[in-house]
């Protein structure tokens, strides 16, 4: 039986190409898609362990502030605690290059008589150098080379508006100690660190190591307890799980997105194999009638459906890897946008992932040929010899199927009404019935609407009655290609919706001429203040009417880390700077402004179940900090979440600290740019980055539309399998429908003719599968706007209907529909006449 | 003259095998309204001499005029387009399109040809009622029985009032009962639009009803019979 297989896969192949193709492509294309999504998101994980491992590698435990900085008075405290066998404190801080603006360096500020094991390169550093000589910085042998420094090099770095000039004075590769550590980890003696790029007398972390035999757990409590509620002890596993606990609801919703591409593949891949056996009915019917079992046939095509599906996983690691390169600086730039985590540098493969890959592609070509090989086993010895029985079976439950997705999908609503709501992952639920609904209802719909076209001619319409012919291989087309379309309208009216609402929230809020901050503000936080100085320079500068001042800094509620912002509300119309999801906008500021008061953003409102009257507890430098909140605004530049309060306040409870970024409001009539060029002429030292309100919102929107990239991608490559599908199910048509293609051609029909017919079928099936995904779409998108989005980032999205996009959309998919048309409308115009067998039609 | 052929050959080159000859030399002439039976054993070439005569196939050698047209000379457009305007088939196996309705598989030809639906719905209904199917005009043809299906692909053949009529073996799939009514109804129907018939059967019965019919054998054309039966 063995040998037969192969000879007869060997045979059919050649007689199918095009088909075993597609169905490879289609297999490929789904663990592509997953794979590639996988990786990203491990990379993303693995960026931020590899720091951790690098830095804190030898650390049983490190103790991390609430908020970012912490006394350093602590430290003997921890040295003091037995059980602790050694301990070093760090101090970090990002700074930017100076005339490099997008290339930061990490610096670690250690103590480097302390047991912390560096992995110098060559020899190691002098430590007497490394105090005593100003700027000594260690950096990285990658990041050396890449900027042709050697040691003794001197090069300026900004932290704030401070500049600070280092000198690399030895080289330090992370990398000996975690492969994947970046390479813009670099190397200073704390105190220096502390002096030239932050503040003296703070810390940002104390690295522990436990003594042998001490009980961790019992070790952290202990310490915990003995410096206060201003900090935390934690694990590096602990650590590492609060980057993944960050990332979860990115990393979900890309998963989910890739999971899509993958069900697009498998019906593919079933569509395919219902091709390859329709087409192999007589084999498999002479094969039966010779006296093989069922479990034979059965055994013989999911054999074929495997060895495919390996050969599509072959091509799907490959294609996985390199979308994963091409998409990971755009998905690394809004982890670091979004989430101030490490950017990926490199990406990670693990075995397991592709094992996992392997199983994911394989279990899919079996799931999606699994039913026909059944059914085609199942079949009597007379019906697969039969040519007129086969694609009766589902006409006959094209009316049950439609009411049991119908069905499906009401008790996923009901359950979803009853029970899912509370329940953070009841949004992928509802999804799911809907997109499964899909395929249910569409055989269905594509018989309806053959049935309902009223012939005049031998056009489009005669395109889409034909379609009910074959009833089940259309069917798997147009349901997937339907399911593509769900997820690209569904994404895009979320995407514009999304879109609409932070336009709308900009004009609100950005409404500054001129903002100004400094190059390090992006990634240092709280490190990257503004001198004093700078501060007063420009609020004197003639034609600045009023300058709004910011203070931002990160602290926790509850385990969740938020940002916390200062501004001056003293300053005129301050409630115009907000949009409030309700109550009184002027008496939430005034409760602000004179009772310390302060706004939550909607984001953390509604992932900790805060509301206005509420009162909130932050964790504070020295304990929790109490506050009563006055109001809840619309935010859209975190999901983690921000509360808001005036500058005296934030400096009254969290303790006093700089400024990091200005407002400048100008008196009427004064251009913007204009004044920007006067300020940089006035400051020219100073590392200041200016940006018009223009500027700004493009920046904005750069960013916004940079994080929905990948989504497209996914879009793009769930299209690419649906389309294939198309194209695979019209090949069929042009081979299984040779007789009623040739007795066109006998009856009169040109060549001309046949191709519009296959031309028209395709676009019919375009048009069936947009009008089932653009209602799927709709309804795909109410389920990400109003319970995926408030479930996982808590944002409030306004509707909003992108006509432009969509047409656009509609357009590309029937365009799509069509191309994919083209081949089998040329084979299909190339049958002759003499083609008319004597087997029915 | 609905159709002449002009020392026709037809031969299959197999590779590395011998030619064979499906058509040699044949030569006649079918006038207008005439109808004639071709019999012969299996493989004599009488399907071959079918599709010659539709332009759906090319001879090797000779030529085919259908109504004062030489085949050779057109291409395969034209050829296409001759067929559309000049000539109706019917064949053993029906060939009728299981997602259109009865009506639609009679119109078939005319939806191909751009025909505007006023001008032959009307057509199409007549034919119907002349075949007795007027009623399961909406029907799917999947529920009619053998004979209907063949009296809708006459229909359809004779839709655009062909000049020539060829059949293929058209009694072929039907019991003996129905096989003489279907073939009672072509013959009645080809004389009363006045299109020449060539119809290939196996049937010495059916072929004596015919005006002549005519024996090919090994692709060659014997002698011609008189009217009611064969001359051995």
């Amino acid at each position: 039986m063995i040998r037969y297989w192969w000879t007869s896969l060997v045979a059919s192949a050649r007689g199918g190409g095009v088909l075993y193709l597609l169905t490879v492509v289609g297999a490929a294309l789904g663990v592509a898609s997953v794979l590639s999504i996988q990786i990203i998101n491990r990379s993303a994980v693995g960026a931020f362990e590899a720091g951790l491992q690098a830095v804190s590698g030898d650390a049983d435990l490190s103790i991390l502030g609430r908020t970012p900085t912490f006394p350093e008075r602590l430290y003997p405290e921890v040295l003091a605690e037995s059980g602790v066998a050694a301990a070093w404190p760090l101090y970090r801080v990002d700074v930017a290059l100076a005339g490099r603006e997008a290339v930061f360096l990490e610096v670690v500020g250690a103590d480097l008589v302390a047991p912390l094991q560096v992995p110098w390169q060559g020899e190691s550093a002098d430590p007497a150098d490394a105090l005593t000589r100003p700027g000594w910085i260690a950096v990285s042998p990658d990041l050396a080379t890449r900027m042709g420094w050697r040691p003794g090099d001197r090069f300026e770095v900004t932290s704030g508006s401070r500049r600070a000039r280092l000198v690399v004075g030895a080289l330090v590769d992370w990398r000996r100690r975690s492969p994947r550590a970046s390479a813009r980890l670099a190397l200073m003696d704390i105190a220096q660190a502390q002096g030239l790029l932050g503040h003296p007398g703070r810390l940002s972390q104390i690295d522990v190591r436990a003594a042998p035999g001490a009980d961790l757990s019992a070790l952290a409590s202990r310490l915990a307890a003995r410096l206060g509620p201003g900090v935390q002890v934690l694990t590096p596993a602990a650590r590492g799980e609060q980057a993944a606990d960050l990332l979860a609801a990115f990393r979900l919703n890309l998963t989910a997105l890739s999971l899509i591409s993958l069900f697009v593949g498998l019906f593919v891949v079933h569509e395919s194999v219902q091709a390859a056996l329709v087409r192999r009915r007589a084999e498999l019917g002479l094969l039966r009638s010779l006296g093989a079992t069922r479990g034979q046939l059965l055994a013989l095509i999911l054999a074929e459906v495997v060895l495919l599906g390996l050969i599509g996983v072959a091509l799907g690691l490959p294609l996985g890897y390199w979308v994963a390169a091409a998409n990971v600086e755009v998905v690394s730039a809004t982890l670091t946008n979004l989430y101030l985590l490490e950017r990926i540098e490199s990406l990670q493969f693990p075995v397991a992932l592709a094992g996992l890959a392997a199983l994911i592609g394989v279990a899919g070509a079996l799931t999606g040929g699994l039913w026909p090989a059944l059914d085609m086993g199942r079949r009597r010895t007379t019906a697969l010899l039969a040519p007129f029985t086969l694609h009766q079976a589902i006409r006959s439950i094209a009316g049950r199927l439609a009411a049991g997705g119908a069905v499906g999908l009401a008790v996923a609503a009901a359950w979803f009404a009853w029970v899912g709501r509370g329940w953070r992952p009841g949004g992928f639920v509802l999804g799911v019935a809907l997109l499964a609904a899909i395929p249910l209802v569409t055989p269905l719909l594509v018989e309806r609407a053959g049935a309902w076209v009223r012939l005049r001619g031998f056009g489009l319409g005669y395109s889409l009655k034909s379609l009910a012919t074959r009833l089940q291989t259309t069917s798997f087309a147009v349901a997937s290609l339907a399911i593509a379309v769900s997820m690209l309208v569904g994404i895009t009216l979320m995407i514009g919706s999304f879109r609409r609402t932070v336009e709308v929230w900009v004009q609100t809020t950005i409404r500054a001429d001129v903002y100004v901050t400094t190059p390090s503000w992006a990634r240092a936080g709280s490190e990257a203040t503004l001198d004093p100085a700078v501060v007063a320079a420009l609020r004197g500068h003639p034609g600045v009417a009023f300058v709004d001042r910011l203070r931002r800094l990160s602290a926790y509620v509850g385990g969740r880390r938020i940002a916390v912002a200062g501004i001056d509300m003293t300053l005129p119309r301050r409630e115009e700077r907000f949009a409030f999801v309700g109550g009184d906008p002027a008496e939430a500021v005034r409760r602000v402004r004179e009772k310390g008061a302060i706004l939550v953003s909607e984001p953390l409102a509604r992932k900790a179940g805060l509301g206005r009257g509420d009162r909130v507890a932050i964790a504070g430098p020295d304990g929790a900090l109490t506050f009563p909140i006055a109001g809840v605004y619309y935010d859209y530049s975190t999901e983690a979440g921000a509360v808001v309060m005036d500058l005296a306040t934030l400096d009254a409870r969290f303790g006093p600290g700089g400024i990091h970024s200005l407002a400048l409001y100008l008196e009427p009539g004064r251009d913007p740019d204009r004044v920007i060029d006067e300020l940089k002429q006035r400051l020219p030292d100073a590392p200041l980055v200016f940006r018009s309100n223009r500027r700004l919102r493009e920046e904005i929107f750069a960013v916004f539309d940079q994080t929905f990239a990948v989504t497209r991608v996914l879009q793009g490559m769930s299209l690419l399998i649906a389309v294939s599908g198309i194209t695979l199910t019209l090949l069929v048509l042009a081979r299984e429908r040779l007789s009623e293609l040739a007795l066109y051609r006998a009856l009169g029909a040109r060549r001309r003719q046949l191709f519009g017919l296959f031309v028209g079928k395709g676009l019919a099936m375009g048009l069936l599968a947009l009008a089932l995904g653009l209602a799927g779409g709709v309804a795909l998108a109410a389920i990400l706007i109003f319970v995926i989005n408030r479930a996982y980032f808590g944002w409030t999205i306004q509707v909003h209907w992108p006509w432009a996009a969509l047409g656009r959309e509609v357009g590309a998919i029937l365009a799509a529909a069509m191309v994919a048309s083209l081949y089998p409308a040329l084979r299909a115009s190339r049958t002759p006449a003499t083609e008319l067998s004597r087997d029915d039609i | 003259m609905a159709l002449a052929f002009r020392r026709v050959s037809k031969v299959y080159q197999g590779a590395g095998r011998a030619p064979r000859f499906a058509l040699r030399d044949v030569s006649f002439d079918l006038a207008a309204g005439r109808r004639v039976a071709i019999v012969g054993r299996s493989g004599s070439g009488k399907s071959t001499l079918l599709h010659v005569a539709a332009g759906i196939d090319v001879p090797t050698a000779g030529d085919v005029v259908v109504g004062g047209r030489s085949l050779g000379a057109l291409s395969d457009r034209a050829r296409t387009l001759l067929r559309r305007a000049e000539i109706g088939l019917v064949f053993q196996f029906f060939h009728l399109l299981p997602h259109l309705s009865v009506h639609d598989n009679v119109a078939l030809p005319e939806l191909i040809a751009g025909g505007r639906p006023a001008t032959f719905r009307p057509r199409v209904g007549e034919l119907l009622e002349r075949v007795g199917l007027a009623d399961r005009a909406a029907d799917p043809v999947h529920e009619l029985s053998g004979g209907e299906m063949q009296r809708v692909a006459i229909c359809r053949a004779l839709l655009r009032r062909p000049r020539l009529l060829l059949a293929d073996e058209p009694t072929g799939n039907l019991d003996e009962a129905s096989s003489r009514l279907v073939l009672d109804l072509m013959l009645s129907l080809a004389k009363e639009e006045e299109s020449a018939l060539l119809y290939v059967t196996h049937s010495r019965e059916l072929a004596g009803l015919a005006d002549e019919t005519w024996r090919l054998q090994d692709g060659g054309l014997g002698d011609a019979s008189p009217p009611g039966g064969l001359r051995p």
